[in-house]
């Protein structure tokens, strides 16, 4: 196990550099730069050039890169927040998104796990038929266009809900009420796809042979559910779960956008917008750092869940 | 003449071994001899797999509504008299008006507004009915408001035109224009679809055909390739190439292809160690032949089922970029231009939003139930 953690975090620390790398090349390669605005002065492009080492050849400007990262110095904003440093803007931003995140997982896993549950439990009934058509429905809806029918009919028509988010800092009442939509926009789609894997994973483990002897054994239905059909069921599911968050994490810009959301992702664009690289590159390096830790995360909760799962072991077959 | 001796020990009479040779008839001289026939018919992998398509109602409605939506897509855009780019900006903001359903009551080109009392008669030529009265308290008195109901086509002296699904804020319609979008979102995932489907068949062929370090080598790029984050990197490109419809494939094909590549390469360590592959191989098949002619096939549902679902997933990223401004370039509509224009003025004419979303959803659904399907078909244990 320990080896394998090892290995897996070898791999991974190889992997961010080469991304980080690549993220560096292509956004420094970006014909232009901050100062490329034709009303700046020369000498003040030249002063500002000078400082930022933007004159020096691309190789000389990321060995400067690799040392201040080195040090954890992430550099300042200087278009989108100017003068804030890169680290600060991050913690700020990551906060709203972090929360909106987090809040849709409660939601999601406890009422995924709940249909998928009993979909299966119930399985060819009417009750499942309709669930799982409901299934296919919320996987396809795109969250956008869920996003604008929640805020028109459940906002604006019915008032039920604030349009856009809060603008409070502090998460209160009133910043929660906000939050409700965007995090009923970023759930439906990922509880829809916990519950029919769940639900697929459920209903074969209840016509297995282990379930079998369970019941000669003498067990009664809820102990063979509980002890032995849920948690083999279950080991997909944690990971899917993982990368489900992952994927929220990066895909909820439009939510966010379509919200008024001061998120991480609204950040991003627009740094790569201004040009701002020295934000933009650090956003991008705590997103791909906790892109690879999740990932590793996820790999490894296959073990945790399932000790049958041998870690290190041939990945192919 | 010596006795013939049978394994029991009998001894043939001589009455049956002394026939002449002219008594001897040979049968088959006057008719063909065939084997019996099959009494059912014999039943192709791929028919087997048709007749399970046909049998699940749901995937067959889901495969009609796609091929309704392509054909819209191809005329739709030439049903009426405007194009997609003509504007008429008198007429913008049309409320939708479809013939026929105009005498039912809805999309009969009628729009509710608030306006003060004293500006009703602005409104009298167009007025259908007065829907509320109320005042509105302000530092400089009350002022008598009303929420009138009126025909917008009246309004405007379009009364001979009909803008089916409305018209936006340009005063383009909105019919054209959906089913304008709806044949470039289209054609868009089905290039990236055909590009990804051709650069992963040959390189999850190869890896997982030759395996060793060959393998490694693809698996470890494959990591480093999924793992980039993919929002930072596809706005990245899009700044450098512009927002058209290459640069778009580019991007949705950096990373789209290493789904299908990784389905191949599971099949090819699936099957490349088979008898009958062996056997090829013994009867002198080259590399490129076992793995296309006698592996390759086994993937085929695999990778049919694997495309269906990707379309769908072409078209929502390309909305979701659309939103963030970085889609398709206006004036060129995609279902995702028409859904980010339609939210910017959600509150105030959600019809603009309704019809390109309803079709999104139509588009995803069935192109999911379709792949579904088609994994059930492609599944011969599920064979009756």
């Amino acid at each position: 196990m320990g080896k394998y953690v090892a290995q897996r975090l070898i791999a991974a620390a190889f992997a961010f550099i080469i991304i980080v790398a690549l993220i560096f090349f292509v956004l420094f390669s970006m014909p232009g730069n901050i100062v490329s605005d034709p009303t700046i002065k020369e000498t003040v492009r030249k002063a500002i050039e000078e400082k930022y080492h933007l004159n020096e050849p691309l190789p000389v400007q990321f060995a400067y890169f690799i040392r201040n990262y080195m040090n954890l110095d992430f550099g300042t904003s200087l278009f989108v927040r100017p003068g804030v440093a890169v680290f600060d803007v991050f913690k700020e931003r990551i906060g709203v998104t972090i929360q909106l995140n987090l809040f849709s997982a409660l939601f999601t896993l406890p009422v995924g796990m709940f249909f998928g549950i009993t979909m299966a439990l119930k399985k060819d009934s009417i009750y499942d038929i309709i669930a799982s058509s409901l299934v296919v429905f919320f996987i396809s809806v795109p969250g956008f266009v869920m996003a604008a029918a929640l805020q028109y009919f459940l906002a604006y028509k019915l008032g039920w809900f604030p349009i856009v988010l809060a603008p409070e800092v502090k998460l209160n009442w009133t910043k929660f009420h906000s939050m409700i939509l965007p995090i009923f926009a970023l759930s439906f789609g990922s509880i829809a796809s916990i519950a029919r894997l769940l639900r697929a994973e459920l209903a074969e483990a209840l016509t297995s042979e282990y379930m079998l002897l369970a019941k000669a054994k003498g067990l009664t239905f809820r102990q063979r559910v509980v002890r032995h059909a849920l948690r083999n069921a279950c080991v997909p599911l944690a990971s899917t779960f993982l990368y489900l968050f992952i994927g929220v994490l990066s895909s909820s810009l439009v939510i966010e956008n379509i919200f008024g959301v001061p998120g991480l992702s609204k950040v991003l664009v627009s740094s790569i917008n201004a040009k701002d690289h020295q934000l933009t590159l650090g956003i991008t390096y705590f997103y791909v750092l906790i892109g690879l830790l999740m990932s590793i995360a996820a790999d490894l909760s296959y073990g945790i869940v399932d000790p049958r799962i041998r870690m290190g072991g041939r990945k192919d077959e | 003449m010596n006795d013939i001796m049978l394994a029991d020990d009998q001894t043939l009479s001589q009455e049956i071994l002394n026939i002449e040779d002219s008594e001897f008839e040979i049968v088959e001289r006057e008719e063909v001899i065939y084997d019996a026939k099959f009494e059912g018919e014999a039943i192709s992998y791929m028919r087997d797999v048709w007749n399970r398509f046909k049998r699940d109602k749901v995937t067959v409605a889901a495969t009609i509504v796609i091929l309704l939506i392509v054909a819209l897509a191809i005329v739709g855009p030439h049903l009426n008299e405007f194009t997609y780019l003509k504007q008429d900006t008198e007429r913008a903001y049309m409320p939708p008006r479809i013939p026929g359903l105009e005498k039912l009551g809805i999309f009969d080109g009628t729009r509710v507004i608030t306006i003060q009392k004293k500006n009703i008669q602005n409104y009298e030529d167009c007025l259908l009915e007065i829907v509320d009265e109320y005042e509105i308290r302000s530092r400089s008195g009350s002022v008598p408001m009303m929420d009138i109901k009126i025909d917008v086509y009246k309004q405007t002296d379009a009364e001979d035109i009909y803008y089916w699904f409305g018209s936006d804020s340009l005063g383009r319609d909105m019919f054209t224009r959906l089913w304008q979008g709806t044949r470039v979102s289209l054609i868009l995932a089905l290039a990236v679809m055909v590009v990804n489907l051709s650069i992963g068949l040959v390189v999850g062929a190869i890896a997982g055909y030759y395996g060793g370090w060959v393998d490694i080598l693809i698996q470890r790029l494959l990591e480093i390739i999924t793992s980039v984050p993919q929002l930072p990197l596809v706005i990245l490109l899009i700044m450098w190439f512009g927002s058209g419809i290459l640069p778009l494939i580019l991007v949705f094909v950096l990373t789209g292809w290493v789904g299908i590549s990784n389905s191949v390469r599971i099949q090819f360590y699936r099957y490349k160690n088979k008898e009958y592959v062996l056997a090829s191989r013994t009867m002198g098949a080259k590399d490129r032949r076992i793995m296309y002619r006698y592996i390759l096939p086994n993937a085929a549902g695999t990778i049919i089922t694997n495309c269906a679902l990707s379309l769908p997933f072409v078209i929502f990223q390309e909305a979701g970029l659309s939103y963030l401004g970085l889609g398709i370039q206006a004036p060129n509509p995609s279902i995702g231009q028409l859904l980010a224009d339609g939210q910017k003025v959600l509150l105030d004419y959600p019809y603009l939003l309704l019809f390109p979303g309803l079709v999104i959803i139509l588009l995803m659904l069935s192109f999911n139930l379709l792949g579904n399907g088609l994994r059930d078909a492609f599944n011969p244990e599920l064979r009756e």
